[in-house]
């Protein structure tokens, strides 16, 4: 469904040389019914790599398609297979909850009644019939969160991709959102979950990718990545594989 | 492009906007409150805006009949509009008795007579001073009139700091037997008694200061007073000696004053009306732009609205379209209640006042307000797109405010030039954007028998600004589309390290903006030297004015020109042989592009002169540098340098080397082919050469990327400008014979026929045609190597 081959993505930066590579030759790819987590640091290139999937980067060189379309050449076939929610994509103050959620399926173009027929199931499904007509300035961080969820997936879409969905959340929250996540993956959608936190990682995901400065330093799933490298804990593994890099980083110099 | 998505979007941030309180009180509330408001405050300034001046009169004993006093005024018959008489307080030392001081405190009395009686001395002597100055003149003893001046200057210097002080704006002394003068006079004139009449008395002495308002306001008044009060004296006497008191009027002509009502007031909305729609027009798209553009990025939904399915394009329609909406509601708004509270708050005053004239301001005909509602159409589609393209590139709601002032103030300098009664409306201005539908709208809403002749002038107003509109739409999404733009970061600006990064990070080419820098240069410096050049011409004498004219314009092309992208090339690029093309060409496009001005100069003159009526005339240096450019009296040489080699060289090395490969960067060749050739013309500033000039240069800016070197486009300018030079140094006296007329005419200076035109034209498209081909089959040669450093690294995206 998600398939990545050498994405790099550079910015110029007046701090350095030939500017700076967000991305850095990325390779990986992501099954139907699946959770792939992307773990990395805060600056890791997370959320490039991402943006790059959902069309708004486009790649300085590498091919990634999503459902079977390119990103740079079939944008729009792209944006209408995915969903996609991160701590960046926020909800308009000025509308309601309901309003919110029926603009952007009706962006999807999806016909009125089976639009309002899904409305109410997600609202349902998500417990938030009491927020339905409050205004989005209005709402507590959870609240908006829930609206954030039903605007991606009120198109169900094939492909989903999540960028740190549950920073800034309490725990109560946070809880909420990784469960709706899980039930996405029994629907059997393709995900793709970025996080800084391991728990979360462990909890949701099949495969995870590590990623560092850009580049990808380990990939497989859980018990592949432990066994592969001795580390039963993944917190130790994380730091480890980060300072081996860094070590070869110094090296090569 | 999908409609129902730019509806869907359009709908939404409408309903965005009406629920914004800010932007409902700024487009809604405020003009229909402001401008009643504005007019129940006006009034009362209006009625008691001037202030009554304080007059003080020594001498009042000694004023002839008629009485020229009244207790504290001048008498009401000295004034033409009686009302006036209250403007003027007269502190006289003529006794008043104590129910005629209305305003003036007896102490204040006292104060100021006892000031004026000691300006009484220095005052006479300063006359005495002026007398003998104007003797010194009429006899021309410099150092008399040297030594008198300065004593006056320090007399005037020694009265002027206690009369300002005084709290009195005019002092007139009366000398003390004046009144006893005239009556000898008139007596004298009465009894026929001609050599009696004596007019050299003493004169009554008037003390102001020009330089201040108030006093010079007073002065001016107390004059007028003065003057009809003096034509009293005059008319006593005529009546005396028995002749018609008219005598001293043979010329008084009756006025009679065409304007009807309606006029005047059509006047007055022709005014105010385009200078409001334009910059309430500007207003009114300026804010919910800024919402609609920095506001979602700071809101932090621009990205959830990218990655909806809508494109990028649909996106900016259907914002461009609320933005629009909201511009044209303001314009109308504020347009109908400045009308309305306008019409009412002048029925309010009665009509009383210089604004009576005015009549009931009758509000323009039903056709000029449709006008209104046509222009305004493509105004709000200019200045919606202009903002929406400034917010989308801000990055936040604050920095998205300071676009507004210099967009504020270009628009209203232009308005304010188009209201002048001086500018008419004239084919050249009817294609500028803002200010053709400002002169239109102006000459639609005077309603007057002129107003036929502006008809022809709609379709090209209409058109060209629609195409702004289209223009700066295109711009909007342009800005839209780039990441650079829509995740623009906060960043700190570091002037040292941004220097570092220029003068360390350099590029074999320049970068776009590096390249707007150096031509943004240029003008500057075209600007500066208009006076610094225009110096050695003035003072150069008549025969030596073409020679100086020669040796400004070279150093014109090397000093603005040449020098500034030469010294940025060095500085900047890694380059300097790619930025500026300085590789040799290939042999046949130097031959193919070296023919092509023979073929191009003829139809290029005979198209400028086809369009000479668009332009307005030339101004008159123009004309002088085109006299001696055909001049016999100059070298040949130095005219083919000035005007042929010397241009060749700079600005191909400016506009087709630095300018153009800057543009390239964005990795568009053939905007950036455009935007070196408009920016060619603007260099030229002159409007006929304007087109012209960025019609060449685009053409040469092609050549200069098709044949990947700066020498063909050298030798095309340096050819195409030298014919220039022949033909207007020799052309004139080619006799035109034979066979040659039915390719060449003489009408004042050689001129060409259709059926050369047609060589020509035929000529010219091989020419380029071979020139498009041979480029098409380098490229097939050397593929690999065409994404080459030429374009820099496209791939290397810029977040600023």
């Amino acid at each position: 469904m998600i398939f990545v081959e050498q994405l790099t993505k550079r910015f110029a930066d007046l701090r350095r040389d030939g500017g700076f590579t967000a991305l850095d030759g990325v390779s990986f790819d992501v099954q139907p019914g699946e959770i792939f987590g992307l773990l990395g640091p805060n600056g890791a290139g997370k959320t490039t790599c991402l943006r790059i999937l959902s069309t708004v980067f486009k790649p300085t060189s590498g091919t990634a398609l999503v459902a079977g379309y390119d990103v740079v050449t079939q944008p729009a076939e792209v944006r209408a297979r995915i969903g996609f929610m991160s701590n960046n994509t926020g909800i308009y103050d000025r509308m309601t909850a309901y309003e919110m959620v029926q603009y952007f399926g009706r962006l999807y173009g999806i016909p009125e009644d089976l639009l309002e027929a899904r409305i109410d199931h997600l609202f349902d499904q998500l417990q938030m019939r009491d927020i339905r007509d409050t205004l989005g300035s209005k709402m507590s961080t959870g609240m908006k969160q829930k609206v954030s969820i039903a605007r991606t997936i009120v198109h169900d879409p094939p492909v989903l991709i999540f960028d740190e969905p549950t920073s800034g959340l309490d725990v109560l929250v946070a809880r909420k959102v990784v469960d709706e996540i899980r039930g996405l993956r029994d629907q059997g959608k393709c995900i793709i979950y970025s996080t800084h936190i391991m728990r979360e990682v462990e909890k949701l995901c099949h495969r995870i990718a590590i990623i560092y400065k850009g580049r990808i330093l380990a990939l497989g799933s859980m018990a592949e990545l432990q066994e592969r490298y001795g580390q039963p804990d993944m917190e130790a593994l994380f730091f480890e594989l980060i300072d081996r890099h860094e070590a070869e980083v110094v090296s090569a110099k | 492009m999908n409609w129902r998505n730019v509806l869907l979007i359009f709908r939404r941030e409408v309903l965005d906007q009406v629920r914004d309180r800010r932007t409902l009180f700024m487009i809604l509330v405020l003009p229909v409150l402001l401008y009643p408001a504005m007019g129940v405050g006006i009034v009362p300034l209006i009625q008691f805006a001037e202030q009554p001046r304080t007059l003080v009169l020594l001498g009042a004993d000694a004023l002839p009949e008629p009485k020229l006093l009244d207790g504290e005024h001048f008498a009401g018959e000295w004034f033409r509009d009686p009302s006036d008489r209250s403007k003027l307080v007269v502190v006289s030392d003529a006794a008043i008795g104590p129910a005629e001081a209305e305003t003036v405190t007896e102490e204040r009395r006292r104060r100021l007579l006892e000031t004026a009686r000691k300006f009484r001395g220095p005052l006479e002597r300063q006359v005495v001073l002026n007398a003998q100055f104007a003797e010194a003149v009429r006899v021309g003893d410099q150092p008399a009139m040297a030594s008198l001046g300065e004593q006056r200057k320090a007399l005037a210097a020694e009265l002027s700091q206690p009369f300002a002080a005084s709290g009195m704006q005019v002092l007139v002394v009366v000398p003390p037997d004046f009144a006893e003068h005239i009556r000898q006079m008139q007596d004298a004139a009465a009894n026929r008694q001609v050599g009696a009449i004596t007019t050299d008395y003493p004169r009554p002495i008037l003390l102001r200061n020009s330089a201040d308002e108030k006093s010079a306001m007073a002065a001016i008044r107390v004059q007028k007073v003065l003057s009809s009060w003096e034509h009293a004296i005059l008319q006593h006497v005529l009546r005396e000696v028995g002749l018609p008191e008219e005598l001293p009027q043979p010329v008084n002509p009756t006025e009679v004053d065409l304007a009807a009502e309606n006029e005047l007031a059509a006047n007055v909305w022709s005014k105010l009306f385009p200078a409001l729609l334009m910059m309430m027009a500007l207003t009114g798209a300026f804010y919910p732009a800024i919402d609609l553009g920095a506001g979602e990025k700071e809101r932090g939904t621009m990205e959830t609205l990218l990655i909806c399915p809508a494109t990028r394009t649909e996106i900016v329609i259907g914002k461009f379209f609320t933005v629009m909406l909201f511009s044209m509601a303001t314009a109308l708004l504020n347009l109908s209640s400045a009308g309305l509270s306008g019409k009412y708050m002048l029925s309010l005053t009665g009509g009383s006042g210089g604004l009576s004239r005015l009549g009931d301001l009758s509000l323009p005909p039903m056709t000029a307000l449709v006008w209104v509602l046509v222009l305004l159409v493509p105004l709000s589609a200019l200045f919606s797109a202009l903002c929406l393209a400034l917010a989308t590139f801000a990055k936040s709601s604050k920095e998205g405010q300071y676009y507004l002032t210099p967009l504020l103030m270009l628009t209203l300098g232009m308005t304010m030039f188009c209201l002048s009664p001086a500018v008419e409306m004239q084919p050249f201005y009817s294609v500028l954007p803002v200010m053709g539908p400002a002169l239109l709208l102006k000459g639609l809403l005077l309603a007057n028998h002129q107003t036929a002749m502006l008809y022809v002038y709609v379709a090209p107003v209409l058109i060209s600004s629609l195409g702004y509109s289209f223009l700066a739409l295109w711009w909007a999404i342009d800005q839209f589309g780039s990441e650079e733009v829509l995740f623009r970061e906060a960043e700190r600006f570091d002037l040292r390290l941004w220097v570092q990064h220029l003068l360390r990070d350099k590029e074999p080419t320049p970068s776009f903006s590096e390249a707007t820098f150096a031509f943004v240069v240029i003008m500057m410096l075209q600007f500066l030297s208009l006076r610094v050049l225009q110096a050695p011409l003035q003072s150069a004498s008549a025969e030596e004015r073409p020679l100086v004219m020669m040796q400004v314009l070279i150093i014109q092309q090397l000093v603005i020109i040449a020098t500034p992208p030469l010294l940025m090339g060095v500085m900047l690029t890694a380059s300097v042989m790619k930025t500026f093309r300085l590789h040799l060409p290939q042999l046949a496009d130097f031959a193919a592009v070296a023919m092509l001005p023979f073929a191009l100069h003829p139809l290029t003159l005979e198209f400028s002169a086809s369009l000479q009526w668009f332009f307005p005339p030339l101004p008159p240096s123009v004309g002088e540098a085109m006299a001696a450019m055909s001049s016999d009296h100059l070298p040949i040489w130095l005219v083919l340098l000035t005007f042929a080699f010397a241009p060749a060289v700079c600005e191909e090395l400016a506009f087709r080397g630095f300018i153009l490969s800057g543009f390239r960067h964005t990795g568009r060749d053939r905007l950036a082919i455009v935007l070196s050739g408009l920016a060619f013309g603007v260099m030229h500033l002159i409007p006929q050469q304007v087109l012209n000039a960025a019609m060449l240069g685009v053409l040469l800016g092609w050549i200069a990327v098709q044949t990947r070197s700066l020498w063909p486009g050298v030798a095309f300018h340096c050819l195409y400008n030298g014919m220039e030079v022949c033909r207007n140094r020799f052309g004139k006296t080619i006799e035109v014979t034979g066979g040659w007329q039915y390719l060449f005419r003489n009408e004042g200076g050689l001129r060409y026929q259709p059926l050369l035109l047609l060589l020509c034209a035929v000529v010219a498209m091989v020419l380029l045609m071979v020139l498009a081909r041979r480029r098409r089959q380098t490229v097939a040669d050397s593929h690999p190597s065409v994404n080459s450093p030429l374009t820099g690294s496209p791939e290397l995206s810029i977040p600023r």
